[in-house]
């Protein structure tokens, strides 16, 4: 059999977790290579003493999980803005059917979660980060799970004479890599750096920059106390952004390995026992993958949720210290 | 190091980047907008429904005058119906009467008539009897009568003035 002799000949099964690990993660090299942005990288990191060597060089070349970062942020905002306005600017104000989908969120998230955590008055300061957060995390999860770069390597690969097998071109790479933004930990971390900054901001804009500081430990404890309770309430600071941060790439990244993993499926069993049991195993391998997509779907909104709704409260604790 | 682990700088630049302008593009052109749009249509919402609650209860108020009037009407309706009927009767009633009594009194009046003329019809014929009776004795007095004769005479002339009167 042609496809049976041709995976068997390029595939092994221990190759398995190696290529789920490549499909999620990002990829090491630059999908498009922009001169000004090498130089700039190279600039920035010597201010900070690093070298290209150095693990924590800031490279700010376009990798896949950049370039996917822009096309979910283009995505998200002019649909998100489309919509909006299209329903504002519409005289008889029936929204669509996205649009009742977005207002049925942006009305949950307002009534359920800001004015129930935030408070009535406060809300509206933060009712732009927390909607953010959701559809920028949401857009990220549910665009992670639509194979659409998939389908252009598939493009470059069936052009396998020409010079697209070439593995510097842009679909080979794009279909290789991870496409889901918010597997990336550096992803989640910025988002999950940003409610850690607004959670502080909160406190310190409503009590005043020492106030917000006293009010990490509740006060009238004894004070051998003070030395166990402000530790942990410190440490609880910095471990709240970090499980927002794994918490959500982890979430992701688990959903797609294993969704990688069930489809290998067909490839291991073709390499070790040939392309008969390949075809036999295919079904099973498919409508596994089937329902972990279902799954991932759910995943995608309630993580999504869970990320607005974590940084609604913690920006509310930091508001009613009381609580 | 763990590729799905690995800290790149350059990657997290650019999300806190991208996070960002699409934070302040969305907040400007979708959030803001679509809060200030939602906040007043649920005034919109509530202020409608507030008049529409007072319009129920003005409508309510209206129908129970509108009702009390209608009865009012009704019970007026009612005793002017009855009123008339009373009046109607009445006045029927008179001229019952007034056609009653009239009636009596043109009986009565003939009655009185008959009864004037009657007598003076007896007072004719008793007159006309004492003439007759006059001519009668005159004629019988210029014959000789024997006894017999005038007692038979005077018998039936007596007698006749009898039936005349029992005729009359």
């Amino acid at each position: 059999m042609f496809i049976g002799d041709k995976i068997g000949k390029e595939w092994t099964m221990d190759q398995a977790p190696q290529y789920a690990i490549d499909h999620v993660a990002n990829s090491k090299k630059n999908i498009f290579e922009f001169e000004f942005l090498n130089s700039l990288s190279e600039k920035i990191s010597s201010f900070f003493g690093l070298t290209p060597e150095s693990m924590f060089y800031i490279d700010l070349g376009i990798t896949k999980h950049v370039f996917l970062l822009f096309f979910v942020s283009f995505v998200s905002v002019s649909t998100i803005i489309m919509l909006v306005q299209g329903y504002i600017s519409h005289k008889k104000n029936i929204p669509n059917r996205f649009m009742s989908i977005v207002e049925m969120f942006v009305l949950y998230l307002r009534d359920d979660v800001l004015k129930n955590f935030i408070g009535d008055k406060e809300y509206r300061d933060w009712a732009p980060l927390v909607y953010t957060i959701f559809f920028f995390v949401l857009f990220g999860n549910i665009l992670g799970l639509i194979p659409i770069f998939d389908l252009t390597g598939l493009l470059g690969k069936i052009g396998a004479n020409t010079e697209l097998l070439n593995k510097d071109n842009i679909l080979y790479l794009l279909s290789k890599g991870g496409h889901t933004v918010t597997a990336n930990v550096n992803v989640t971390f910025a988002i999950a750096t940003i409610t850690f900054f607004a959670f502080i901001y909160a406190g310190i804009k409503k009590y005043g920059f020492v106030q917000h500081w006293k009010n990490l430990a509740p006060s009238g404890l004894p004070l051998p106390l003070y030395f166990i309770v402000v530790p942990i309430e410190f440490m609880g600071l910095f471990i709240r952004p970090l499980a927002l941060t794994l918490r959500l790439a982890g979430n992701m990244m688990g959903g797609h390995i294993a969704l990688i993993i069930f489809i290998t499926f067909i490839f291991s069993a073709t390499a070790e026992l040939g392309g008969l049991a390949g075809f036999g195993i295919a079904p099973f391998s498919v409508s596994l993958a089937l329902g972990l997509t279902m799954l991932e779907l759910l995943v995608a909104v309630i993580q999504a949720y869970v990320f607005a709704l974590l940084t609604a409260v913690f920006i509310g604790m930091a508001i009613h210290v009381d609580h | 190091m763990n590729p799905l682990l690995t800290p790149e700088l350059g990657t997290y630049v650019w999300s806190l980047v991208i996070f960002l302008t699409v934070l302040f593009v969305l907040k400007k052109f979708a959030w803001n907008p679509l809060l200030d749009f939602l906040e007043e249509r649920e005034k919109d919402i509530a202020e409608s429904l507030k008049m529409a609650e007072s319009a129920k209860t003005d409508l309510e108020k209206i129908k129970d005058e509108s009702e009390k009037i209608l009865n009012e009407a009704k019970k007026e309706g009612k005793t002017i119906v009855s009123d008339s009927k009373l009046r109607a009767e009445e006045s029927a009633n008179k001229i019952l009467n007034d056609a009653k009594e009239k009636s009596n009194e043109f009986l009565d009046d003939a009655k009185s008539k008959i009864d004037i003329e009657k007598k003076r019809a007896i007072k004719e014929i008793k007159e006309e009897v004492v003439d007759l009776s006059l001519e009668l004795a005159t004629k019988v007095l210029q014959r000789n009568i024997n006894d017999e004769d005038n007692s038979k005479f005077v018998k039936s002339s007596l007698e006749a003035v009898k039936v005349d009167e029992a005729k009359s």
